[in-house]
């Protein structure tokens, strides 16, 4: 019983440091983790608002307004044509893997460092065309980063909801990263 | 039955045990906001209480796999192992009953799956009764010290 009661001090005392540990380490992260979760979407809004906070957003009206979403083969059309920007918001090294060509990755995940580097291209023209995808029809990555581009102003801005599985499937061109 | 008391087993047991731990430890450690994100999809824990397990839990895994791996305190970290398996049972046992689609985040996060949750199940009374058999061993160990 007394080595019973040693052994659950021992592991409450580990326990405590590892809470510390982690929590430690946390302050010294580039973005620490808040102590009360956020989800996805609360999080993204959070970006936005950082990123609108730093910039008044403009949106002149668009000169070619795409369709809310595109089909593959729409979305093959515009690919092949280089009619805009196509944006890949599955995590950046799931786009390193393989992407569509042309694509730019622009992370859900990490969308401020993502759109802090796109920046230059996207803020040329907030009404250029802009076709956002992610992993698959059930991802909701893409439907949230699009929210977030509407709300910095950017006007036209389309879903490719089949996303990166339904292009694979169709057996339809790939890029890698460099 | 002779087999599993050999002291050779119980050793390659005892380090395969830590070896997971503190790989899932270190898997999760580097990134707790996906982490988070995958015990988010199991609906137990309020948002006060995510993040605080996302950023506690993989160290407390590395220090538990390391004091199993090292052999220092192997009886008191393989009782907790089994406390962490039969958590994790549980957190995936309810996740399939409610007929949640969720990310087990055990070996890093990725892609929800009813699949995976299964065999994430699995893994967790595996791991329970690996914990388990080294706790008895190094018990037996104790006893045979103390006479």
């Amino acid at each position: 019983m007394k080595i019973l009661r040693s052994d659950l001090m021992l592991i409450w005392l580990v326990a405590t440091t590892a809470l510390c540990v982690g929590l430690l380490i946390n302050q010294f992260r580039d973005t620490p983790l808040p102590l009360v979760y956020r989800d996805k979407a609360e999080r993204l809004q959070d970006s936005v608002q950082r990123i609108v906070s730093k910039e008044s957003a403009s949106a002149p009206a668009p000169i070619v307004q795409l369709p809310e979403k595109l089909t593959l083969e729409e979305f093959s059309s515009y690919v092949e044509n280089k009619r805009g920007l196509v944006l890949d918001t599955r995590p950046e090294i799931f786009h390193r893997l393989g992407h569509v060509p042309g694509a730019l990755s622009l992370p859900r995940d990490d969308f401020e460092t993502g759109y802090a580097a796109l920046k230059g291209k996207l803020e040329a023209d907030r009404s250029q065309a802009i076709v956002i995808y992610c992993s698959n029809a059930s991802c909701e990555d893409s439907g949230l980063v699009k929210k977030s581009l509407d709300a910095l102003g950017f006007s036209n801005v389309a879903l490719y909801e089949g996303g990166w599985s339904d292009w694979t499937n169709a057996k339809k061109p790939e890029e890698t990263a460099q | 039955m002779k087999f599993f008391n050999n002291r050779w087993f119980l050793l390659v047991l005892r380090l395969a045990l830590g070896g997971v731990f503190l790989y899932a430890g270190a898997t999760k450690v580097t990134n707790p906001q996906a982490f988070a994100d995958s015990i988010a999809t199991f609906k137990m824990l309020p948002p006060q209480l995510l993040n605080i397990v996302a950023l506690g839990l993989p160290p407390f895994e590395i220090l538990l796999g390391l004091m199993l791996i090292s052999g220092w305190k192997a009886r008191a970290a393989s009782m907790a192992l089994a406390g962490l398996s039969i958590v994790f049972g549980l957190a995936l046992g309810q996740a399939l009953m409610r007929g949640l689609v969720v990310d087990c985040g055990c070996f890093g996060s990725g892609e929800p799956s009813t699949l995976k949750t299964w065999a994430s199940f699995g893994q967790a009374f595996l791991l329970f009764a690996g914990s388990i058999w080294v706790f008895r061993s190094a018990s037996n160990g104790l006893k045979q010290d103390a006479t």
